[in-house]
């Protein structure tokens, strides 16, 4: 009896982690396009979100509810920080740095929880224009809307950075940020476009074979790591699954990891430090993979530009990173903890922002050889 | 006993056996059995070593032969504990997982993994919280006019009840967290690496043991009370001490190994149909058929695909399920 139930846990779970999977790949791009007003009497934009839906928004936004992580770092970063009214139960728990980046954010009452459960009689007491939600649901993303009457638009990147800057304008626009938006676009795509034109001549079979213990687990690793990518380095489980799956993970065996044998390890680490599972020192200590070339060269790391979700300043920070430590050879004036402060600075107005994240998330490991 | 049930006693208790020295040479690297041997053969003679790659040792003493050891030992363990509570219960729907040692481990595991994090190993929050929800089970059920029943009714409340709590630290759970907790409920044997077996392994060994030992008594438990009490058997000790047995393997392997579906359920009812019903054979039978059955649905999730593994539970109830249907077919009849 208890193994009847057994089997449709075992199978809700399956079901349940490959939507979780599948939907952090699944969207299309934004699109925004001017049109006649839908929502009041002032004019509207006419935006397209993440799930194909067209969402007529006010165009005058002045209050603003973020489910969406990834969109609140963004609306901070246009400036429009003071315009939230409220945020998700993900970024107030799980985001270590938000308190940096936007002293205020403990103002703003959380409404949601976890697994996209939304309160709406918080939501609509607290009276937004928009609502930016998470494009993991439609069901759930057209009912707050047909309930509360105020637009909701479904954006994320899903793991693919090229959709970002995008993203960012999408936003600006909605916000009417616009020059701002083009100008972090700009410092986005152009940091991004400076490592690619450095590493453009690599040959394929000189990358460094590249392994992730992603998600607190030794054996869980993303399919796609686009900071590996761009940073010249090889993610040795990028076909590992077929990609009509939509995954964004996969697990493999530990011995697997011995037979590919990577230059370089990366360990997830935005998890608080006493929260850690996998850590750089327990990889390097552990007897089974003392004969990997990582391992000898104690190319070890914590990497920290994925989230739950991706935010522009990481991703930026963290393919420069990957680069200087794939090649240092071709990144010698690399400096990490300058380009974290500029970088932050530069997006979030953040002073010290290397100090604050290594005190965060007990990183200073970023810099060790 | 026939001559050909004994015979097929004696294969199966081969099986383990020769299927755990072949699958030391399956999986990701293609390694020769000879390799093997001199792998296994270095920590006593070092001379061994040479000539072998490398990564041969770290795959083989690290990697593989923990691995066979935990499916060697949970699928024993997990076979012991069905045929065992079967018995007791005289049920033949009774395995491990009926008395909410499951659902109170899995519980227990979440908390860790969601909640407390490295301040407190899952395995002994699975363990503690197994031993919880069977003392709740034991306590409820044991003034009961009817208790086999009351037993069986209780467990599945307090496996419910359990269920809820899990449900509710999944709600809570943030998304990193959450995927370490699904793929740990599905059930896999290979994360776990010597330091987490140096517990678990004598916990399941002594358990399995311990059942074992106890399989002549299993046949008079499952007489009816009077029955037993006629033999001047103290029932309630006696079942007590299968229980708690029980408990310890189901715990040990839930600790480590995640939700391992069917076996107990599905091994004893083979092993009946092949060797009769009397507990002497079961008990031992289903020890080491279920040992051999859980290494081989461990070389399936290990080996069928080269770049991803699925988890071993997974494979455990696809292939067990399907496989007791046609049984239960053929044979029109539930053997206890």
């Amino acid at each position: 009896m208890r193994s009847f139930a057994s089997l449709w846990m075992t199978l809700r779970r399956a079901l349940v982690l490959a939507f979780i999977s599948g939907a952090f790949f699944a969207a299309t791009a934004p699109s925004v396009a001017s049109s006649p007003a839908q929502a009041g009497p002032s004019p509207a934009l006419t935006v397209k979100d993440d799930l194909g839906r067209t969402v007529a928004v006010p165009a005058a936004v002045k209050r603003i509810v973020s489910l969406q992580a990834e969109i609140t770092r963004l609306v901070v970063a246009l400036g429009a920080g003071g315009e939230l009214a409220g945020i998700d139960y993900t970024m107030r728990r799980h985001d270590h740095l938000f308190k940096y980046i936007y002293p205020d954010e403990a103002r703003l009452p959380v409404v949601s929880m976890a697994e996209n459960n939304v309160n709406l009689e918080t939501l609509v007491s607290l009276k937004p224009d928009i609502i930016f939600a998470s494009p993991f649901e439609k069901q759930i993303v057209e009912a707050i809307q047909r309930k509360t009457k105020i637009p909701v638009v479904a954006l994320a990147s899903l793991g693919d950075t090229a959709k970002l800057a995008d993203e960012l304008k999408l936003v600006g626009r909605i916000l009417a940020r616009e020059r701002r938006a083009e100008e972090l676009a700009a410092y986005f795509s152009g940091g991004l476009g400076r490592v690619r034109d450095r590493l453009k001549d690599v040959p394929a079979g000189r990358k460094p074979r590249v392994y992730m213990s992603f998600w607190g687990s030794l054996t869980r690793t993303p399919i796609r790591y686009d900071p590996v990518a761009i940073a010249g380095g090889l993610n040795l489980a990028e076909k590992a699954v077929p990609d009509v799956l939509g995954s964004a993970g996969t697990t493999v065996n530990v011995e697997r990891i011995i037979a590919w044998n990577p230059d370089v390890i990366l360990v997830h680490g935005n998890y608080l430090p006493a929260e850690r599972t996998v850590t750089v020192e327990g990889i390097l200590g552990d007897s089974r993979f003392a004969s990997l070339k990582a391992v000898k060269s104690r190319k070890v790391r914590y990497t920290f530009g994925f989230w739950n979700w991706w935010d522009m300043a990481e991703v930026l920070l963290e393919t420069e990173y990957l680069a200087a430590l794939f090649y240092p050879e071709r990144f010698p004036a690399f400096d990490l903890g300058r380009r974290c402060d500029e970088i932050h600075k530069m997006f979030y107005g953040l002073d010290g922002g290397f100090a604050k994240l290594s005190a965060a998330l007990g990183c200073d490991e970023w810099t060790h050889d | 006993m026939t001559r050909k049930q004994r015979v097929l006693g004696w294969l199966v208790i081969l099986f383990p056996f020769v299927v755990f020295f072949i699958s030391l040479s399956v999986g990701v690297v293609r390694i020769p059995l000879g390799d093997v041997f001199k792998a296994l053969l270095s920590p006593v003679f070092p001379a061994m070593k040479e000539g072998l790659p490398e990564n041969v040792l770290g795959i083989v003493l690290g990697v593989r032969l923990p691995r066979l050891l935990l499916a060697f030992l949970a699928g024993a363990g997990l076979s012991v504990s069905g045929a065992s509570l079967q018995a007791l219960s005289r049920n033949p729907l009774v395995n491990e997982y009926i008395l909410g040692i499951s659902s109170g481990a899995a519980f227990g595991a979440s908390l860790s993994i969601v909640i407390f994090r490295q301040s407190f190993p899952p395995q002994v929050s699975a363990f503690l919280f197994a031993v919880v929800a069977v003392v709740i089970v034991l306590a409820i059920s044991r003034k009961s006019d009817s208790p086999i029943v009351s037993l069986l009714l209780t467990g599945i409340i307090v496996s419910a009840f359990f269920s809820a709590l899990l449900s509710l630290v999944e709600f809570f759970a943030s998304p990193y967290a959450l995927q370490g907790l699904f793929y740990w409920l599905m059930g896999n044997l290979g994360w776990p690496g010597w330091g987490a077996l140096s517990i678990s392994l004598p916990l399941m060994a002594a358990g399995t043991a311990g059942l074992i030992l106890m399989r002549w008594r299993m046949n008079v438990l499952s007489m009816s009370d009077e029955e037993a009490r006629a033999l001047g058997v103290n029932l309630g000790r006696e079942k007590l001490i299968v229980v708690i047995l029980a408990t310890l393997v189901t715990s040990a392997v839930t600790s480590v190994a995640g939700i391992i579906g069917w076996v107990g359920l599905i091994v004893p009812h083979l092993v009946r149909m092949m060797a009769g019903v009397d507990n002497r054979r079961v008990v031992p039978l289903s020890a080491a058929l279920g040992a051999g059955y859980l290494i081989l649905a461990d070389d399936l999730a290990r080996g069928l695909a080269a770049s991803f593994e699925i988890p071993v539970g997974i494979f455990t109830s696809l292939i067990g399920i399907p496989f007791f249907i046609l049984l239960l077919r053929k044979s029109k009849r539930i053997w206890l």
